[in-house]
Protein backbone atom coordinates (compact mmCIF):
# COMPACT_ATOMS: atom_id res chain seq x y z
CA UNK A 1 0.00 0.00 0.00
CA UNK A 2 1.23 3.18 -0.69
CA UNK A 3 1.69 5.64 2.26
CA UNK A 4 1.84 9.11 2.16
CA UNK A 5 5.52 9.89 3.75
CA UNK A 6 7.00 8.13 0.85
CA UNK A 7 6.15 10.80 -1.01
CA UNK A 8 8.41 12.78 0.21
CA UNK A 9 11.10 10.72 1.69
CA UNK A 10 10.85 7.43 -0.40
CA UNK A 11 10.17 8.31 -3.44
CA UNK A 12 12.39 8.93 -6.49
CA UNK A 13 11.27 11.77 -9.25
CA UNK A 14 10.06 8.47 -11.57
CA UNK A 15 7.85 7.27 -8.75
CA UNK A 16 6.75 10.24 -7.99
CA UNK A 17 5.41 11.50 -11.84
CA UNK A 18 3.73 7.92 -11.65
CA UNK A 19 1.94 8.69 -8.64
CA UNK A 20 0.72 12.33 -10.07
CA UNK A 21 -0.56 10.50 -13.21
CA UNK A 22 -2.37 8.41 -11.19
CA UNK A 23 -4.01 11.13 -9.19
CA UNK A 24 -4.91 13.68 -11.87
CA UNK A 25 -6.57 9.88 -13.56
CA UNK A 26 -8.18 9.46 -10.47
CA UNK A 27 -9.83 12.75 -10.64
CA UNK A 28 -10.77 12.52 -14.28
CA UNK A 29 -12.26 9.45 -14.05
CA UNK A 30 -15.25 11.12 -12.12
CA UNK A 31 -17.88 12.46 -14.83
CA UNK A 32 -18.78 16.24 -14.09
CA UNK A 33 -22.45 14.86 -13.30
CA UNK A 34 -21.43 12.67 -10.42
CA UNK A 35 -19.56 15.99 -8.91
CA UNK A 36 -22.56 18.14 -10.06
CA UNK A 37 -24.89 15.98 -7.92
CA UNK A 38 -22.28 16.49 -4.87
CA UNK A 39 -22.15 20.40 -4.85
CA UNK A 40 -26.19 20.51 -5.70
CA UNK A 41 -26.54 18.91 -2.01
CA UNK A 42 -25.48 22.05 -0.62
CA UNK A 43 -29.39 23.51 -1.06
CA UNK A 44 -30.12 21.38 1.60
CA UNK A 45 -27.68 23.25 3.89
CA UNK A 46 -29.93 25.11 6.83
CA UNK A 47 -33.01 24.67 5.72
CA UNK A 48 -35.25 25.63 8.66
CA UNK A 49 -37.24 22.36 8.18
CA UNK A 50 -37.15 19.98 10.66
CA UNK A 51 -36.22 16.42 9.65
CA UNK A 52 -38.51 13.88 9.99
CA UNK A 53 -36.65 10.04 10.17
CA UNK A 54 -38.10 7.38 9.83
CA UNK A 55 -39.54 4.94 12.35
CA UNK A 56 -41.17 2.03 10.66
CA UNK A 57 -41.33 0.41 7.68
CA UNK A 58 -43.12 -2.13 6.83
CA UNK A 59 -40.70 -3.97 4.41
CA UNK A 60 -38.13 -4.10 7.77
CA UNK A 61 -40.86 -5.83 9.92
CA UNK A 62 -40.55 -9.35 9.31
CA UNK A 63 -42.34 -10.52 12.13
CA UNK A 64 -45.48 -8.43 11.54
CA UNK A 65 -45.03 -9.46 7.34
CA UNK A 66 -45.05 -13.09 8.62
CA UNK A 67 -48.34 -12.58 10.81
CA UNK A 68 -50.58 -10.52 7.98
CA UNK A 69 -48.71 -11.99 4.91
CA UNK A 70 -51.97 -13.57 3.65
CA UNK A 71 -54.12 -10.72 3.86
CA UNK A 72 -52.22 -7.71 2.64
CA UNK A 73 -48.35 -8.41 1.52
CA UNK A 74 -48.16 -5.75 -1.01
CA UNK A 75 -49.27 -3.03 1.28
CA UNK A 76 -45.73 -1.35 2.11
CA UNK A 77 -46.45 1.30 5.31
CA UNK A 78 -44.26 3.54 6.20
CA UNK A 79 -43.87 6.41 9.11
CA UNK A 80 -41.74 9.64 9.43
CA UNK A 81 -41.74 11.41 12.48
CA UNK A 82 -40.29 14.72 14.01
CA UNK A 83 -41.22 16.17 17.30
CA UNK A 84 -44.09 18.27 15.62
CA UNK A 85 -45.52 15.95 13.31
CA UNK A 86 -46.12 12.44 11.87
CA UNK A 87 -46.40 11.46 8.59
CA UNK A 88 -47.94 8.17 7.65
CA UNK A 89 -47.50 6.65 4.12
CA UNK A 90 -48.99 3.88 2.40
CA UNK A 91 -47.73 2.42 -1.14
CA UNK A 92 -51.22 1.85 -3.10
CA UNK A 93 -51.29 0.68 -6.24
CA UNK A 94 -49.06 3.44 -8.49
CA UNK A 95 -49.59 5.83 -5.85
CA UNK A 96 -48.66 7.54 -2.74
CA UNK A 97 -50.99 8.02 0.05
CA UNK A 98 -50.47 9.86 3.39
CA UNK A 99 -51.72 11.28 6.15
CA UNK A 100 -50.48 13.76 8.42
CA UNK A 101 -50.92 13.70 12.04
CA UNK A 102 -52.51 15.80 14.08
CA UNK A 103 -54.23 16.14 11.07
CA UNK A 104 -54.07 19.85 9.09
CA UNK A 105 -54.26 21.56 5.64
CA UNK A 106 -50.96 22.37 4.15
CA UNK A 107 -48.69 21.70 1.51
CA UNK A 108 -46.75 18.75 0.36
CA UNK A 109 -43.58 19.17 -1.93
CA UNK A 110 -42.34 16.03 -3.24
CA UNK A 111 -38.40 16.80 -3.71
CA UNK A 112 -36.43 14.25 -6.75
CA UNK A 113 -33.40 15.26 -8.62
CA UNK A 114 -35.08 16.26 -11.20
CA UNK A 115 -37.32 19.02 -9.14
CA UNK A 116 -39.92 19.99 -6.86
CA UNK A 117 -44.01 19.08 -7.48
CA UNK A 118 -46.46 20.60 -5.02
CA UNK A 119 -50.13 19.12 -3.25
CA UNK A 120 -52.39 20.45 -1.19
CA UNK A 121 -53.08 18.54 1.96
CA UNK A 122 -56.29 18.45 2.72
CA UNK A 123 -58.32 19.72 6.01
CA UNK A 124 -58.01 16.15 7.40
CA UNK A 125 -54.16 15.74 7.05
CA UNK A 126 -54.67 13.39 3.86
CA UNK A 127 -52.45 13.66 0.78
CA UNK A 128 -51.48 11.63 -2.64
CA UNK A 129 -48.80 11.08 -4.29
CA UNK A 130 -48.60 9.84 -7.67
CA UNK A 131 -47.51 8.63 -9.59
CA UNK A 132 -44.26 7.31 -6.86
CA UNK A 133 -41.42 9.09 -8.31
CA UNK A 134 -38.61 6.42 -9.51
CA UNK A 135 -35.63 8.08 -7.64
CA UNK A 136 -35.31 8.28 -4.30
CA UNK A 137 -37.25 11.58 -3.22
CA UNK A 138 -38.12 13.97 0.18
CA UNK A 139 -41.67 14.48 1.16
CA UNK A 140 -41.78 18.14 2.48
CA UNK A 141 -44.51 18.93 4.44
CA UNK A 142 -45.55 23.15 4.98
CA UNK A 143 -48.26 23.24 7.47
CA UNK A 144 -51.10 25.79 7.95
CA UNK A 145 -49.89 26.66 11.84
CA UNK A 146 -46.47 27.04 10.61
CA UNK A 147 -44.88 23.44 11.02
CA UNK A 148 -42.41 22.76 8.14
CA UNK A 149 -40.92 18.83 8.41
CA UNK A 150 -38.50 17.12 5.70
CA UNK A 151 -38.05 13.31 5.59
CA UNK A 152 -35.17 11.66 4.70
CA UNK A 153 -34.47 10.42 1.06
CA UNK A 154 -37.59 7.71 0.35
CA UNK A 155 -37.03 4.79 -2.21
CA UNK A 156 -39.94 2.51 -3.06
CA UNK B 1 -8.23 23.95 -0.74
CA UNK B 2 -5.90 26.95 -2.84
CA UNK B 3 -6.44 29.07 0.66
CA UNK B 4 -6.00 26.01 3.03
CA UNK B 5 -5.23 22.26 2.72
CA UNK B 6 -7.37 21.73 6.08
CA UNK B 7 -10.05 19.37 5.67
CA UNK B 8 -10.69 20.81 9.19
CA UNK B 9 -11.43 24.16 7.89
CA UNK B 10 -13.14 23.21 4.93
CA UNK B 11 -15.54 21.15 7.21
CA UNK B 12 -15.81 24.28 9.57
CA UNK B 13 -16.29 26.80 6.49
CA UNK B 14 -18.94 24.60 4.92
CA UNK B 15 -20.83 24.23 8.16
CA UNK B 16 -21.20 28.28 8.17
CA UNK B 17 -22.65 28.76 4.74
CA UNK B 18 -19.90 28.84 2.49
CA UNK B 19 -20.41 27.05 -1.06
CA UNK B 20 -17.17 27.57 -2.06
CA UNK B 21 -16.02 25.81 0.92
CA UNK B 22 -18.77 22.94 0.04
CA UNK B 23 -17.78 22.86 -3.42
CA UNK B 24 -14.11 22.32 -2.43
CA UNK B 25 -14.97 19.15 -0.04
CA UNK B 26 -17.02 17.61 -3.18
CA UNK B 27 -14.28 18.06 -5.84
CA UNK B 28 -11.59 16.63 -3.23
CA UNK B 29 -13.71 13.24 -2.16
CA UNK B 30 -15.97 13.06 -4.95
CA UNK B 31 -13.22 10.31 -6.63
CA UNK B 32 -13.18 8.23 -3.03
CA UNK B 33 -17.26 8.31 -3.33
CA UNK B 34 -16.91 7.57 -7.41
CA UNK B 35 -13.89 4.54 -6.92
CA UNK B 36 -16.03 2.77 -4.13
CA UNK B 37 -19.43 3.11 -6.38
CA UNK B 38 -17.26 1.32 -8.97
CA UNK B 39 -15.91 -1.52 -7.17
CA UNK B 40 -19.43 -2.55 -6.81
CA UNK B 41 -20.22 -2.11 -10.19
CA UNK B 42 -23.23 0.15 -10.13
CA UNK B 43 -24.98 1.32 -13.20
CA UNK B 44 -24.86 5.27 -13.52
CA UNK B 45 -28.13 5.68 -11.89
CA UNK B 46 -27.66 3.61 -8.75
CA UNK B 47 -24.28 5.36 -8.70
CA UNK B 48 -26.05 8.95 -8.82
CA UNK B 49 -28.63 7.35 -5.88
CA UNK B 50 -25.99 6.76 -3.84
CA UNK B 51 -23.72 9.81 -4.60
CA UNK B 52 -26.91 12.33 -3.66
CA UNK B 53 -27.51 10.76 -0.61
CA UNK B 54 -24.42 10.76 0.82
CA UNK B 55 -23.86 14.08 0.01
CA UNK B 56 -27.06 14.93 2.05
CA UNK B 57 -26.45 12.70 4.81
CA UNK B 58 -22.83 14.43 4.81
CA UNK B 59 -24.85 18.26 4.22
CA UNK B 60 -26.96 17.33 7.47
CA UNK B 61 -24.01 16.15 9.61
CA UNK B 62 -21.40 19.21 8.75
CA UNK B 63 -22.40 21.14 11.65
CA UNK B 64 -22.32 17.85 13.85
CA UNK B 65 -19.47 16.28 12.62
CA UNK B 66 -17.18 16.12 16.02
CA UNK B 67 -13.89 14.82 14.24
CA UNK B 68 -13.83 16.65 11.09
CA UNK B 69 -10.51 14.77 10.41
CA UNK B 70 -12.09 11.87 10.09
CA UNK B 71 -14.45 12.68 7.32
CA UNK B 72 -12.72 10.42 4.61
CA UNK B 73 -13.25 7.79 6.20
CA UNK B 74 -16.80 8.60 7.10
CA UNK B 75 -17.55 8.75 3.85
CA UNK B 76 -16.18 5.63 2.68
CA UNK B 77 -18.02 3.55 5.16
CA UNK B 78 -21.26 5.42 4.57
CA UNK B 79 -20.57 5.81 0.26
CA UNK B 80 -20.04 1.26 1.24
CA UNK B 81 -23.39 1.53 3.30
CA UNK B 82 -25.51 2.98 0.45
CA UNK B 83 -24.01 0.62 -2.02
CA UNK B 84 -24.79 -2.37 0.02
CA UNK B 85 -28.41 -0.87 0.29
CA UNK B 86 -28.83 -0.53 -3.48
CA UNK B 87 -27.29 -3.99 -4.37
CA UNK B 88 -29.71 -5.45 -1.72
CA UNK B 89 -32.19 -3.56 -3.51
CA UNK B 90 -31.48 -4.99 -6.89
CA UNK B 91 -31.42 -8.18 -5.45
CA UNK B 92 -35.04 -8.48 -4.37
CA UNK B 93 -36.58 -6.92 -7.54
CA UNK B 94 -34.00 -9.95 -9.32
CA UNK B 95 -32.44 -7.48 -11.41
CA UNK B 96 -29.08 -9.23 -9.72
CA UNK B 97 -27.39 -11.84 -7.86
CA UNK B 98 -24.52 -10.20 -6.60
CA UNK B 99 -25.16 -9.73 -2.99
CA UNK B 100 -21.99 -12.10 -1.84
CA UNK B 101 -19.80 -10.39 -4.33
CA UNK B 102 -20.71 -7.06 -2.67
CA UNK B 103 -20.44 -7.73 0.85
CA UNK B 104 -15.96 -7.78 0.45
CA UNK B 105 -15.94 -4.60 -1.07
CA UNK B 106 -17.63 -3.15 2.33
CA UNK B 107 -14.83 -4.79 4.05
CA UNK B 108 -13.39 -2.42 6.64
CA UNK B 109 -9.76 -3.46 5.07
CA UNK B 110 -10.52 -2.54 1.60
CA UNK B 111 -12.46 0.76 2.81
CA UNK B 112 -9.17 1.71 4.41
CA UNK B 113 -7.22 1.49 1.61
CA UNK B 114 -9.46 3.17 -0.75
CA UNK B 115 -8.83 6.08 2.00
CA UNK B 116 -5.50 6.17 2.09
CA UNK B 117 -5.37 5.55 -1.89
CA UNK B 118 -8.34 8.72 -1.88
CA UNK B 119 -6.04 11.05 0.83
CA UNK B 120 -2.86 10.53 -1.17
CA UNK B 121 -4.12 10.98 -4.91
CA UNK B 122 -6.26 14.66 -2.84
CA UNK B 123 -2.93 15.79 -1.34
CA UNK B 124 -0.86 15.53 -4.79
CA UNK B 125 -3.49 17.53 -6.76
CA UNK B 126 -3.56 19.86 -3.78
CA UNK B 127 -0.05 20.06 -4.24
CA UNK B 128 0.07 20.67 -7.70
CA UNK B 129 -2.48 22.88 -7.76
CA UNK B 130 -0.18 24.90 -5.02
CA UNK B 131 2.92 24.95 -7.55
CA UNK B 132 4.09 28.02 -9.12
CA UNK B 133 2.00 27.96 -13.17
CA UNK B 134 5.29 27.11 -14.63
CA UNK B 135 5.67 24.15 -12.70
CA UNK B 136 2.33 22.80 -13.19
CA UNK B 137 2.42 23.57 -17.53
CA UNK B 138 6.21 21.38 -17.06
CA UNK B 139 4.43 18.58 -15.20
CA UNK B 140 1.19 18.50 -17.44
CA UNK B 141 3.14 18.19 -20.71
CA UNK B 142 5.42 15.58 -19.19
CA UNK B 143 2.64 14.26 -17.84
CA UNK B 144 0.43 13.81 -20.95
CA UNK B 145 0.28 10.49 -22.73
CA UNK B 146 2.08 9.56 -24.79
CA UNK B 147 4.88 12.38 -23.36
CA UNK B 148 5.95 15.12 -26.16
CA UNK B 149 9.59 15.56 -27.07
CA UNK B 150 12.17 17.66 -25.41
CA UNK B 151 12.09 19.57 -28.78
CA UNK B 152 7.89 19.96 -28.18
CA UNK B 153 8.06 21.50 -24.53
CA UNK B 154 10.84 23.68 -25.54
CA UNK B 155 9.29 24.87 -28.12
CA UNK B 156 5.41 24.66 -26.25
CA UNK B 157 6.92 26.64 -23.16
CA UNK B 158 9.74 28.53 -24.47
CA UNK B 159 12.97 27.14 -22.52
CA UNK B 160 16.06 25.71 -23.26
CA UNK B 161 15.83 21.89 -23.99
CA UNK B 162 19.06 21.52 -22.20
CA UNK B 163 17.01 23.03 -18.60
CA UNK B 164 13.87 20.88 -19.16
CA UNK B 165 15.57 18.22 -16.75
CA UNK B 166 16.35 20.12 -14.14
CA UNK B 167 13.50 22.10 -13.85
CA UNK B 168 11.22 18.83 -13.75
CA UNK B 169 13.37 18.10 -10.90
CA UNK B 170 13.09 21.37 -9.26
CA UNK B 171 9.33 21.49 -9.47
CA UNK B 172 8.91 17.22 -8.06
CA UNK B 173 10.88 18.57 -5.43
CA UNK B 174 8.57 21.56 -4.60
CA UNK B 175 5.99 19.69 -4.66
CA UNK B 176 7.58 17.25 -2.06
CA UNK B 177 8.09 20.05 0.02
CA UNK B 178 4.22 21.05 -0.54
CA UNK B 179 2.14 22.00 2.86
CA UNK B 180 -0.80 19.62 1.30
CA UNK B 181 1.62 16.48 1.09
CA UNK B 182 2.88 17.78 4.98
CA UNK B 183 -0.41 17.59 6.28
CA UNK B 184 -0.81 14.24 4.70
CA UNK B 185 2.29 12.26 6.16
CA UNK B 186 1.85 14.52 9.42
CA UNK B 187 -1.62 12.25 9.96
CA UNK B 188 -3.91 15.62 9.91
CA UNK B 189 -6.35 13.40 7.90
CA UNK B 190 -8.35 10.21 10.04
CA UNK B 191 -8.23 6.97 7.40
CA UNK B 192 -9.65 4.85 9.88
CA UNK B 193 -13.43 3.73 9.06
CA UNK B 194 -14.03 0.95 11.77
CA UNK B 195 -15.99 2.29 14.70
CA UNK B 196 -19.09 5.09 13.95
CA UNK B 197 -21.98 4.01 12.36
CA UNK B 198 -22.96 6.15 8.99
CA UNK B 199 -25.39 8.29 9.60
CA UNK B 200 -28.24 6.74 8.05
Amino acid sequence: MREASQVRDGWDDEQLMAALREAMRARQAVPDWFVETGRSAYAWHNIDAELAQLTYDSSRDTERTAVTRSENASIRALTFASPHLRLELEVSGHSLLGQVIPPQAGTLETHTRAGVTTSQVDEIGCFAVDPIPDSPFRLRCRMADGTDVVTGWITL
Amino acid sequence: MRDDPSVVALVERAAGSDQSAWNDIVDRYAPLVWSICTRFQLNSQDTEDVGQTVWLLLVEQLGKLREPAALPGWLAKTTAHECLRVVTAARKSERLGRLDDAMQFADDTVLEEEVLTAELNAGLRAAFAGLPLRCQQLLALLLTDPVPSYAEISSALDIPMGSIGPQRGRCLNRLRRSPALIALVEGDIGVAVAGGEPGA
